[in-house]
């Protein structure tokens, strides 16, 4: 039986902006992954970054130095 | 009197129709055995005996075994009562469902986002409920199961949770990627045409 598991997931204003971050995230480093925005966060269309819970510091100061443009961090439980 | 109805292997409302066939002959007291091999099946045999107001019962005696046992109450059927509302006759989320990729891409314009959307499709995939029980890939779309594929972790979680993952044999040979084939089973225009044909869903993004 599969079973979720809890991601930090971070959405951004435009489609530009996450590929930007991916970028910053490769370069970095940083695990993780472009997905699809969960609907669980918004409707819309977009992706978004996911990453292990674990990765929440690193993003966030990522995202306050501005060098991604996170419009926001979220959790969300997602098949692994 | 009882009277026996073998339903095995055959897909609804055939059950139903033969039972009630049965039930409409019958006397109270009388009683109908119909034997099926599926729950949806038992359960529309529920909802006839209800609307006949006839006693149900059901017990599983194998994996793919149903004994129904209706024990009618009315002499005939009358013609007045409601139609009772059979559930679909494919159980949900038992469906046959072939994903059939036959491109890099996903849709017709810019390539870039051609890849960003057919990367996202295949990660949403991952996140069904229920997943698919092929992916086939054809053409262009053999690239995605082969070293380089920006989905391989996606197609490996697939193949890891048993969904199949089959790439058209002629094309890799056309590709020259035979050797680079990095998930999942090369098969023959034969089982292309075959996993679609048997298909009750097909998706094709």
């Amino acid at each position: 039986m599969r079973e979720k598991k809890e991601k930090l997931v971070v959405a951004f204003l435009t489609t530009t902006q996450a590929m930007a971050a991916e970028k910053y995230c490769q370069k970095n480093q940083i695990p993780g992954r472009i997905i699809p925005l969960p609907s669980e966060i918004s409707a819309e269309c977009g992706i978004a970054w996911c990453a292990e819970p674990e990765e929440e510091e690193q993003i966030r100061q990522a995202a306050d130095n501005g060098e991604i443009q996170a419009a926001g961090i979220y959790r969300v439980y997602l098949y692994p | 009197m009882e009277k026996r109805v073998d339903a095995m292997g055959m897909t609804c409302p055939k059950p139903v129709i033969l039972a009630k066939k049965e039930m409409d002959k019958s006397r109270p007291g009388d009683v109908v055995m119909v034997q099926v091999d599926n729950e949806v099946a038992a359960e529309n045999l529920r909802k006839l005996a209800n609307s006949q107001e006839a006693d149900y019962e059901m017990r599983k005696l194998g994996e793919k075994h149903y004994e129904v046992k209706i024990t009618v109450k009315k002499e005939g059927s009358s013609r007045e009562e409601k139609e009772p509302e059979y559930i679909s006759c494919v159980p949900q989320g038992q469906k046959n469902t072939v994903v059939v990729i036959s491109s890099d891409k996903m849709g017709e314009g810019d390539p870039e986002l051609g890849q960003i959307l057919i990367k996202g499709f295949l990660y949403s995939l991952t996140q069904l409920e229920k997943l698919p029980d092929t992916v086939l890939f054809y053409n262009k779309g053999a690239f995605l199961t082969c070293e380089g594929s920006p989905v391989l972790e996606d197609l490996k979680t697939l193949e890891k949770e048993g969904v199949r993952i089959c790439t058209c044999g002629t094309c890799l040979d056309f590709y020259k990627m035979k050797e680079k084939l990095a998930v999942g089973t090369i098969v023959n225009m034969y089982v292309i045409t075959e996993t679609q044909a048997k298909a009750d869903l097909i998706i094709k993004p």
